[in-house]
Protein backbone atom coordinates (compact mmCIF):
# COMPACT_ATOMS: atom_id res chain seq x y z
CA UNK A 1 0.00 0.00 0.00
CA UNK A 2 2.55 2.65 1.05
CA UNK A 3 2.24 5.63 2.89
CA UNK A 4 -1.52 6.86 3.48
CA UNK A 5 -3.22 10.23 1.67
CA UNK A 6 -3.23 12.09 4.58
CA UNK A 7 0.98 11.10 4.86
CA UNK A 8 1.63 12.04 1.36
CA UNK A 9 -0.35 15.45 1.59
CA UNK A 10 1.36 16.39 4.48
CA UNK A 11 4.85 15.92 2.84
CA UNK A 12 4.17 17.21 -0.44
CA UNK A 13 1.33 19.75 0.04
CA UNK A 14 3.94 22.35 -1.58
CA UNK A 15 3.90 20.35 -4.73
CA UNK A 16 -0.04 19.96 -4.76
CA UNK A 17 -0.52 24.00 -4.09
CA UNK A 18 1.27 25.04 -7.15
CA UNK A 19 -0.30 22.61 -8.77
CA UNK A 20 -3.68 24.14 -8.13
CA UNK A 21 -2.31 27.58 -8.31
CA UNK A 22 -1.54 26.44 -12.08
CA UNK A 23 -4.91 24.89 -12.86
CA UNK A 24 -6.57 28.24 -11.63
CA UNK A 25 -4.39 30.19 -14.03
CA UNK A 26 -4.53 28.15 -16.66
CA UNK A 27 -8.46 28.25 -16.36
CA UNK A 28 -8.41 31.84 -15.62
CA UNK A 29 -6.25 32.80 -18.90
CA UNK A 30 -8.46 30.34 -20.86
CA UNK A 31 -11.87 31.40 -20.03
CA UNK A 32 -10.46 35.52 -19.91
CA UNK A 33 -8.88 35.92 -23.31
CA UNK A 34 -11.38 33.00 -24.53
CA UNK A 35 -14.35 35.80 -23.60
CA UNK A 36 -12.72 38.11 -25.78
CA UNK A 37 -12.85 36.00 -28.74
CA UNK A 38 -15.62 34.36 -27.65
CA UNK A 39 -17.49 38.05 -27.97
CA UNK A 40 -16.09 38.28 -31.19
CA UNK A 41 -17.42 35.14 -32.77
CA UNK A 42 -20.76 35.91 -30.90
CA UNK A 43 -21.28 39.24 -32.91
CA UNK A 44 -19.73 37.46 -35.91
CA UNK A 45 -22.70 34.63 -35.75
CA UNK A 46 -25.13 36.93 -35.24
CA UNK A 47 -24.30 39.06 -38.33
CA UNK A 48 -26.54 39.67 -41.51
CA UNK A 49 -23.57 38.35 -43.66
CA UNK A 50 -23.45 35.17 -44.67
CA UNK A 51 -19.99 34.58 -44.97
CA UNK A 52 -18.79 35.67 -41.71
CA UNK A 53 -21.91 34.22 -40.06
CA UNK A 54 -20.56 30.95 -41.93
CA UNK A 55 -17.36 31.21 -40.72
CA UNK A 56 -18.83 31.71 -36.69
CA UNK A 57 -20.31 28.76 -37.17
CA UNK A 58 -17.84 26.48 -38.63
CA UNK A 59 -15.17 27.54 -35.98
CA UNK A 60 -17.81 26.86 -32.93
CA UNK A 61 -18.96 23.64 -34.23
CA UNK A 62 -15.09 23.00 -35.35
CA UNK A 63 -13.77 23.37 -31.88
CA UNK A 64 -17.15 22.19 -29.51
CA UNK A 65 -17.16 19.23 -31.32
CA UNK A 66 -13.70 17.95 -31.86
CA UNK A 67 -12.13 16.64 -28.66
CA UNK A 68 -10.14 19.23 -26.42
CA UNK A 69 -7.20 16.86 -26.10
CA UNK A 70 -7.15 16.06 -29.60
CA UNK A 71 -6.88 20.44 -30.08
CA UNK A 72 -3.93 19.89 -27.96
CA UNK A 73 -2.14 18.14 -29.67
CA UNK A 74 -2.71 19.55 -33.39
CA UNK A 75 -1.54 23.30 -31.63
CA UNK A 76 1.30 21.56 -29.89
CA UNK A 77 2.76 19.56 -32.61
CA UNK A 78 1.56 21.59 -35.78
CA UNK A 79 1.61 25.13 -34.90
CA UNK A 80 5.70 25.78 -34.30
CA UNK A 81 5.35 23.75 -37.69
CA UNK A 82 2.90 26.72 -39.23
CA UNK A 83 3.98 29.40 -37.65
CA UNK A 84 7.46 29.38 -37.27
CA UNK A 85 7.53 32.35 -35.07
CA UNK A 86 6.09 30.76 -32.40
CA UNK A 87 8.98 27.91 -32.43
CA UNK A 88 11.19 30.11 -29.73
CA UNK A 89 8.04 30.87 -27.20
CA UNK A 90 7.22 28.46 -24.31
CA UNK A 91 5.45 25.32 -24.98
CA UNK A 92 2.99 26.74 -22.43
CA UNK A 93 1.61 29.08 -25.24
CA UNK A 94 0.77 26.39 -27.58
CA UNK A 95 -1.37 24.31 -25.61
CA UNK A 96 -3.23 27.95 -24.11
CA UNK A 97 -3.63 28.66 -27.52
CA UNK A 98 -5.99 25.40 -27.57
CA UNK A 99 -7.65 26.33 -24.13
CA UNK A 100 -8.43 29.68 -24.97
CA UNK A 101 -9.64 28.95 -28.62
CA UNK A 102 -11.76 26.39 -27.40
CA UNK A 103 -13.09 28.37 -24.13
CA UNK A 104 -14.43 31.22 -26.52
CA UNK A 105 -16.16 28.70 -28.95
CA UNK A 106 -18.17 27.75 -25.55
CA UNK A 107 -18.32 31.32 -24.84
CA UNK A 108 -19.65 32.24 -28.12
CA UNK A 109 -22.60 30.45 -27.49
CA UNK A 110 -22.87 31.58 -24.36
CA UNK A 111 -23.09 35.30 -25.24
CA UNK A 112 -25.57 34.56 -28.31
CA UNK A 113 -28.00 32.45 -26.32
CA UNK A 114 -27.48 35.54 -23.63
CA UNK A 115 -28.63 38.14 -26.41
CA UNK A 116 -31.02 35.97 -28.11
CA UNK A 117 -32.66 35.72 -24.74
CA UNK A 118 -33.99 39.35 -24.13
CA UNK A 119 -37.01 39.79 -25.81
CA UNK A 120 -37.24 40.54 -29.37
CA UNK A 121 -39.83 43.64 -27.90
CA UNK A 122 -37.11 45.29 -26.12
CA UNK A 123 -34.91 45.65 -29.47
CA UNK A 124 -38.06 46.76 -31.84
CA UNK A 125 -39.07 49.36 -28.87
CA UNK A 126 -35.23 50.99 -29.11
CA UNK A 127 -35.31 51.07 -33.18
CA UNK A 128 -38.74 52.94 -33.02
CA UNK A 129 -37.33 55.54 -31.02
CA UNK A 130 -35.32 56.02 -34.09
CA UNK A 131 -31.98 54.44 -31.78
CA UNK A 132 -29.05 52.92 -33.93
CA UNK A 133 -28.82 49.19 -34.57
CA UNK A 134 -25.42 50.18 -31.93
CA UNK A 135 -26.91 51.96 -29.26
CA UNK A 136 -29.89 49.13 -29.59
CA UNK A 137 -27.51 47.19 -28.34
CA UNK A 138 -25.28 48.54 -26.00
CA UNK A 139 -28.05 50.43 -24.20
CA UNK A 140 -30.95 48.01 -24.17
CA UNK A 141 -29.69 44.75 -25.22
CA UNK A 142 -26.54 43.87 -23.57
CA UNK A 143 -27.40 45.48 -20.20
CA UNK A 144 -30.19 42.80 -19.81
CA UNK A 145 -28.30 40.00 -21.62
CA UNK A 146 -25.37 40.37 -19.15
CA UNK A 147 -27.83 38.81 -16.29
CA UNK A 148 -27.77 35.37 -18.02
CA UNK A 149 -24.71 35.86 -19.34
CA UNK A 150 -22.09 36.70 -16.45
CA UNK A 151 -23.28 33.07 -14.12
CA UNK A 152 -22.73 30.83 -17.29
CA UNK A 153 -19.46 32.56 -17.97
CA UNK A 154 -18.67 31.57 -14.30
CA UNK A 155 -19.99 28.49 -14.88
CA UNK A 156 -17.84 27.67 -17.89
CA UNK A 157 -14.89 28.96 -15.81
CA UNK A 158 -15.66 25.97 -13.38
CA UNK A 159 -15.90 23.75 -16.66
CA UNK A 160 -12.64 24.87 -17.67
CA UNK A 161 -11.19 24.21 -14.24
CA UNK A 162 -11.55 20.24 -15.14
CA UNK A 163 -10.60 21.02 -18.69
CA UNK A 164 -7.34 21.95 -17.77
CA UNK A 165 -6.32 19.09 -16.49
CA UNK A 166 -5.30 17.31 -19.78
CA UNK A 167 -2.70 20.10 -19.81
CA UNK A 168 -0.58 17.86 -17.46
CA UNK A 169 -0.38 15.79 -20.36
CA UNK A 170 2.18 18.50 -22.15
CA UNK A 171 4.11 18.83 -18.56
CA UNK A 172 2.90 21.68 -17.96
CA UNK A 173 2.60 22.36 -14.05
CA UNK A 174 -0.87 22.24 -13.04
CA UNK A 175 -3.13 19.96 -10.46
CA UNK A 176 -3.02 16.89 -12.68
CA UNK A 177 0.62 16.78 -13.69
CA UNK A 178 1.84 16.65 -9.36
CA UNK A 179 0.21 13.10 -10.55
CA UNK A 180 3.26 12.63 -12.67
CA UNK A 181 6.12 14.39 -10.37
CA UNK A 182 4.75 11.73 -7.36
CA UNK A 183 4.79 9.00 -9.80
CA UNK A 184 8.78 8.97 -9.46
CA UNK A 185 8.72 9.10 -6.40
CA UNK A 186 7.08 5.46 -6.55
CA UNK A 187 3.30 6.82 -5.47
CA UNK A 188 1.03 5.68 -7.49
CA UNK A 189 -2.39 6.13 -5.91
CA UNK A 190 -2.49 8.34 -2.85
CA UNK A 191 -1.69 11.71 -5.22
CA UNK A 192 -5.02 10.87 -7.29
CA UNK A 193 -7.29 11.18 -4.59
CA UNK A 194 -5.74 14.26 -3.30
CA UNK A 195 -6.43 15.45 -7.17
CA UNK A 196 -10.06 14.50 -7.21
CA UNK A 197 -10.46 15.73 -3.65
CA UNK A 198 -9.00 19.60 -4.79
CA UNK A 199 -11.10 19.58 -8.28
CA UNK A 200 -14.07 18.30 -6.25
CA UNK A 201 -13.27 20.89 -3.88
CA UNK A 202 -12.66 23.53 -6.39
CA UNK A 203 -15.68 22.91 -8.35
CA UNK A 204 -18.37 22.90 -5.02
CA UNK A 205 -16.95 26.11 -3.57
CA UNK A 206 -17.24 28.25 -7.24
CA UNK A 207 -20.51 26.54 -7.80
CA UNK A 208 -21.80 27.72 -4.58
CA UNK A 209 -20.70 31.09 -5.29
CA UNK A 210 -22.10 31.53 -8.57
CA UNK A 211 -25.43 30.17 -7.17
CA UNK A 212 -25.00 33.55 -4.84
CA UNK A 213 -24.38 35.72 -8.15
CA UNK A 214 -27.34 33.98 -9.64
CA UNK A 215 -29.70 35.61 -6.82
CA UNK A 216 -27.71 38.54 -6.13
CA UNK A 217 -28.85 39.05 -10.19
CA UNK A 218 -32.49 37.94 -10.38
CA UNK A 219 -33.20 40.23 -7.55
CA UNK A 220 -33.42 43.22 -9.68
CA UNK A 221 -35.80 41.60 -12.32
CA UNK B 1 -62.30 69.64 -43.70
CA UNK B 2 -61.33 73.38 -45.01
CA UNK B 3 -57.36 73.29 -44.72
CA UNK B 4 -55.48 71.60 -47.18
CA UNK B 5 -55.07 68.15 -46.06
CA UNK B 6 -51.17 67.34 -46.44
CA UNK B 7 -50.33 63.41 -46.61
CA UNK B 8 -48.10 62.18 -44.05
CA UNK B 9 -47.59 58.44 -44.70
CA UNK B 10 -48.37 57.39 -47.85
CA UNK B 11 -48.19 53.20 -48.84
CA UNK B 12 -48.21 52.45 -52.67
CA UNK B 13 -49.23 48.41 -53.30
CA UNK B 14 -47.88 47.86 -49.90
CA UNK B 15 -47.33 43.67 -49.46
CA UNK B 16 -45.79 41.32 -47.10
CA UNK B 17 -45.38 37.47 -46.84
CA UNK B 18 -43.79 35.55 -44.42
CA UNK B 19 -42.67 32.54 -45.92
CA UNK B 20 -44.94 31.25 -47.80
CA UNK B 21 -47.99 33.37 -46.23
CA UNK B 22 -49.32 36.48 -47.94
CA UNK B 23 -50.28 38.76 -45.21
CA UNK B 24 -50.75 41.63 -46.49
CA UNK B 25 -51.91 41.67 -50.46
CA UNK B 26 -51.14 45.16 -51.19
CA UNK B 27 -52.52 48.25 -49.38
CA UNK B 28 -52.31 51.71 -50.80
CA UNK B 29 -53.41 54.19 -48.21
CA UNK B 30 -52.75 57.91 -47.48
CA UNK B 31 -52.72 59.43 -44.37
CA UNK B 32 -52.74 62.80 -44.12
CA UNK B 33 -51.62 65.30 -40.98
CA UNK B 34 -53.81 65.63 -38.06
CA UNK B 35 -55.72 62.83 -38.90
CA UNK B 36 -57.01 60.20 -36.42
CA UNK B 37 -57.09 56.82 -38.01
CA UNK B 38 -58.60 53.36 -36.19
CA UNK B 39 -57.68 50.14 -37.91
CA UNK B 40 -59.97 47.48 -36.89
CA UNK B 41 -60.43 44.00 -38.30
CA UNK B 42 -60.40 40.58 -37.25
CA UNK B 43 -57.26 38.68 -35.63
CA UNK B 44 -54.70 37.39 -38.29
CA UNK B 45 -55.93 39.88 -40.88
CA UNK B 46 -52.98 41.92 -41.04
CA UNK B 47 -53.38 44.79 -39.69
CA UNK B 48 -50.22 44.95 -36.99
CA UNK B 49 -48.27 43.67 -40.02
CA UNK B 50 -49.55 46.64 -42.15
CA UNK B 51 -49.26 49.40 -39.10
CA UNK B 52 -45.24 48.03 -38.28
CA UNK B 53 -44.38 48.17 -41.74
CA UNK B 54 -45.20 52.20 -41.69
CA UNK B 55 -41.56 52.64 -39.65
CA UNK B 56 -40.01 49.64 -41.05
CA UNK B 57 -40.15 47.45 -38.38
CA UNK B 58 -41.41 44.93 -41.10
CA UNK B 59 -39.88 45.20 -44.38
CA UNK B 60 -42.12 44.98 -46.96
CA UNK B 61 -41.99 42.01 -49.59
CA UNK B 62 -42.88 45.13 -52.41
CA UNK B 63 -44.57 48.07 -52.49
CA UNK B 64 -43.47 51.53 -50.80
CA UNK B 65 -44.01 53.45 -47.70
CA UNK B 66 -43.60 57.40 -48.25
CA UNK B 67 -43.00 59.69 -44.97
CA UNK B 68 -42.72 63.36 -45.25
CA UNK B 69 -42.40 63.08 -48.87
CA UNK B 70 -39.38 60.61 -48.43
CA UNK B 71 -39.46 56.59 -49.28
CA UNK B 72 -38.13 54.81 -46.28
CA UNK B 73 -35.09 52.49 -46.72
CA UNK B 74 -34.77 50.03 -43.72
CA UNK B 75 -31.25 49.66 -45.07
CA UNK B 76 -30.36 52.66 -44.81
CA UNK B 77 -29.01 54.75 -41.68
CA UNK B 78 -31.67 57.98 -42.75
CA UNK B 79 -34.29 55.02 -41.45
CA UNK B 80 -33.16 55.78 -37.63
CA UNK B 81 -33.91 59.70 -38.27
CA UNK B 82 -37.46 58.97 -40.02
CA UNK B 83 -38.14 56.51 -36.80
CA UNK B 84 -37.58 59.42 -34.70
CA UNK B 85 -40.27 61.35 -36.39
CA UNK B 86 -42.65 57.97 -35.75
CA UNK B 87 -43.82 57.24 -32.27
CA UNK B 88 -45.03 53.72 -31.56
CA UNK B 89 -46.51 51.98 -28.65
CA UNK B 90 -46.56 48.04 -28.64
CA UNK B 91 -49.60 46.00 -27.42
CA UNK B 92 -46.81 44.19 -24.94
CA UNK B 93 -45.39 47.87 -23.95
CA UNK B 94 -41.70 46.94 -24.03
CA UNK B 95 -40.98 49.36 -21.76
CA UNK B 96 -36.87 49.16 -20.96
CA UNK B 97 -36.95 47.33 -17.47
CA UNK B 98 -32.89 48.09 -16.58
CA UNK B 99 -33.99 51.80 -16.69
CA UNK B 100 -35.32 54.27 -14.38
CA UNK B 101 -39.01 55.52 -15.83
CA UNK B 102 -36.69 58.54 -16.14
CA UNK B 103 -34.11 56.71 -18.27
CA UNK B 104 -36.61 55.16 -20.21
CA UNK B 105 -38.06 58.52 -21.03
CA UNK B 106 -34.44 60.34 -21.34
CA UNK B 107 -32.64 57.77 -23.41
CA UNK B 108 -33.05 58.00 -26.64
CA UNK B 109 -33.53 61.83 -26.65
CA UNK B 110 -30.08 62.33 -25.09
CA UNK B 111 -28.44 59.47 -27.18
CA UNK B 112 -30.01 60.64 -30.64
CA UNK B 113 -31.36 63.84 -30.66
CA UNK B 114 -28.07 65.01 -28.28
CA UNK B 115 -30.30 66.89 -25.98
CA UNK B 116 -28.88 68.18 -23.04
CA UNK B 117 -29.52 65.82 -20.06
CA UNK B 118 -31.10 68.65 -17.92
CA UNK B 119 -33.90 69.99 -20.98
CA UNK B 120 -34.18 65.91 -21.61
CA UNK B 121 -35.31 65.72 -17.67
CA UNK B 122 -37.37 68.69 -17.50
CA UNK B 123 -39.68 67.34 -20.37
CA UNK B 124 -39.55 63.81 -18.66
CA UNK B 125 -41.04 65.22 -16.04
CA UNK B 126 -43.94 67.54 -17.81
CA UNK B 127 -44.93 64.30 -19.52
CA UNK B 128 -45.13 62.24 -16.69
CA UNK B 129 -47.28 65.15 -15.04
CA UNK B 130 -49.53 64.57 -17.80
CA UNK B 131 -50.21 61.40 -17.32
CA UNK B 132 -50.33 60.78 -13.59
CA UNK B 133 -46.80 58.94 -13.25
CA UNK B 134 -45.04 62.26 -11.64
CA UNK B 135 -44.29 60.21 -8.45
CA UNK B 136 -42.32 56.90 -10.26
CA UNK B 137 -39.80 58.87 -11.66
CA UNK B 138 -37.47 57.04 -9.90
CA UNK B 139 -39.27 53.75 -9.87
CA UNK B 140 -38.32 50.81 -11.46
CA UNK B 141 -40.76 49.51 -14.62
CA UNK B 142 -41.25 46.21 -12.62
CA UNK B 143 -43.32 48.75 -9.86
CA UNK B 144 -45.42 49.87 -12.13
CA UNK B 145 -48.86 48.36 -13.05
CA UNK B 146 -49.77 47.29 -16.78
CA UNK B 147 -51.68 50.28 -17.37
CA UNK B 148 -48.76 52.43 -16.17
CA UNK B 149 -46.24 50.45 -18.07
CA UNK B 150 -48.24 51.67 -21.03
CA UNK B 151 -48.76 55.37 -20.30
CA UNK B 152 -44.60 54.99 -20.09
CA UNK B 153 -44.00 53.78 -23.05
CA UNK B 154 -46.50 56.57 -24.40
CA UNK B 155 -44.53 59.39 -22.53
CA UNK B 156 -41.00 57.64 -24.17
CA UNK B 157 -42.15 57.92 -27.56
CA UNK B 158 -44.11 61.38 -26.84
CA UNK B 159 -40.06 62.40 -26.12
CA UNK B 160 -39.25 62.44 -29.24
CA UNK B 161 -41.49 64.82 -30.82
CA UNK B 162 -42.94 62.62 -33.15
CA UNK B 163 -45.21 63.93 -35.81
CA UNK B 164 -46.84 60.73 -36.16
CA UNK B 165 -47.71 58.00 -33.08
CA UNK B 166 -48.78 54.60 -34.18
CA UNK B 167 -50.69 52.17 -31.77
CA UNK B 168 -50.07 48.58 -32.27
CA UNK B 169 -53.27 47.05 -29.59
CA UNK B 170 -52.56 49.39 -26.83
CA UNK B 171 -54.77 47.70 -24.54
CA UNK B 172 -55.00 44.51 -25.49
CA UNK B 173 -52.47 43.19 -22.78
CA UNK B 174 -54.07 45.24 -20.43
CA UNK B 175 -56.61 43.89 -17.23
CA UNK B 176 -60.09 45.64 -18.23
CA UNK B 177 -59.83 48.13 -15.00
CA UNK B 178 -56.51 49.61 -17.00
CA UNK B 179 -57.89 50.16 -20.25
CA UNK B 180 -59.58 53.63 -19.27
CA UNK B 181 -56.76 55.21 -18.14
CA UNK B 182 -54.55 54.68 -21.10
CA UNK B 183 -57.54 55.43 -23.96
CA UNK B 184 -57.79 58.92 -21.82
CA UNK B 185 -54.41 59.18 -23.09
CA UNK B 186 -54.57 58.44 -26.53
CA UNK B 187 -57.60 60.65 -26.55
CA UNK B 188 -55.77 63.47 -25.23
CA UNK B 189 -53.03 63.24 -27.53
CA UNK B 190 -55.58 63.14 -30.19
CA UNK B 191 -57.13 66.12 -29.24
CA UNK B 192 -53.85 67.62 -29.71
CA UNK B 193 -53.98 67.65 -32.87
CA UNK B 194 -51.30 64.61 -32.94
CA UNK B 195 -51.64 62.41 -36.40
CA UNK B 196 -52.57 59.21 -34.68
CA UNK B 197 -52.66 55.64 -36.44
CA UNK B 198 -54.59 53.25 -33.59
CA UNK B 199 -54.54 49.40 -34.52
CA UNK B 200 -57.42 48.44 -32.09
CA UNK B 201 -60.12 46.14 -30.93
CA UNK B 202 -62.28 48.99 -28.55
CA UNK B 203 -65.17 49.59 -31.38
CA UNK B 204 -66.28 52.14 -28.54
CA UNK B 205 -63.16 53.94 -28.55
CA UNK B 206 -62.63 53.85 -32.31
CA UNK B 207 -66.48 55.15 -32.86
CA UNK B 208 -65.77 58.39 -30.77
CA UNK B 209 -61.79 58.96 -31.67
CA UNK B 210 -61.34 58.23 -35.34
CA UNK B 211 -61.45 60.93 -37.93
CA UNK B 212 -61.34 57.82 -40.11
CA UNK B 213 -61.95 53.93 -39.28
CA UNK B 214 -60.30 51.07 -41.76
CA UNK B 215 -61.42 48.01 -41.87
CA UNK B 216 -58.41 45.61 -42.75
CA UNK B 217 -59.59 41.38 -43.49
CA UNK B 218 -57.27 39.06 -45.22
CA UNK B 219 -54.48 42.14 -46.08
CA UNK B 220 -56.56 44.16 -47.90
CA UNK B 221 -58.06 47.50 -47.17
CA UNK B 222 -62.22 45.83 -47.00
CA UNK B 223 -63.87 48.72 -46.24
CA UNK B 224 -62.74 52.48 -44.84
CA UNK B 225 -64.87 55.64 -43.96
CA UNK B 226 -66.19 58.22 -40.88
CA UNK B 227 -66.79 55.95 -37.75
CA UNK B 228 -70.91 56.80 -39.05
CA UNK B 229 -70.52 55.53 -42.11
CA UNK B 230 -68.72 52.31 -41.25
CA UNK B 231 -70.17 51.33 -37.88
CA UNK B 232 -74.11 52.35 -39.23
CA UNK B 233 -73.79 51.80 -42.64
CA UNK B 234 -71.50 49.10 -43.48
CA UNK B 235 -71.64 48.29 -47.07
CA UNK B 236 -69.14 45.19 -47.41
CA UNK B 237 -70.29 41.80 -46.00
CA UNK B 238 -67.43 40.88 -44.34
CA UNK B 239 -67.62 44.32 -42.57
CA UNK B 240 -71.24 43.51 -41.73
CA UNK B 241 -69.86 40.24 -39.98
CA UNK B 242 -66.98 41.54 -38.39
CA UNK B 243 -69.19 43.82 -36.82
CA UNK B 244 -71.44 41.72 -35.76
CA UNK B 245 -69.45 39.80 -34.10
CA UNK B 246 -67.56 42.51 -31.79
CA UNK B 247 -70.68 44.51 -31.52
Amino acid sequence: MGPSIIDVFIEYWPIFLKGTIGTLRFAFIAVSLGSILGTLVAFMHLSKNKIIKGIATVYANVLRGTPLLVQMYIAYFFLPIAIPVLNNVDKEVYVLIALIMNSSAYVSEIIRGGINSVDSGQSEAARSLGMSARHTMTKIILPQAIKNILPALANEYIAMIKETSMAGTFMLYELMYTRTILANKYLSWQPLFIIAGIYLLLTLVLTSLVKHLEKRFSVSD
Amino acid sequence: MTEKRLPLIETKDLKKNFNDLEVLKGISETIYKGEVICIIGPSGGGKSTFLRCLNMLEEPTSGEVYFEGEKLDPKSTDIDRHRQKIGMVFQQFNVFPHLSVLDNITLAPTLEKKIPLKDAQEQAYKLLEQVGLSDKANEYPRKLSGGQKQRLAIVRAMAMEPDVMLFDEPTSALDPEMVKGVLEVIRQLADTGMTCVIVTHEMGFAREVADRVIFIDEGVVAEEGTPEELFNNPKNERTKEFLSQVL
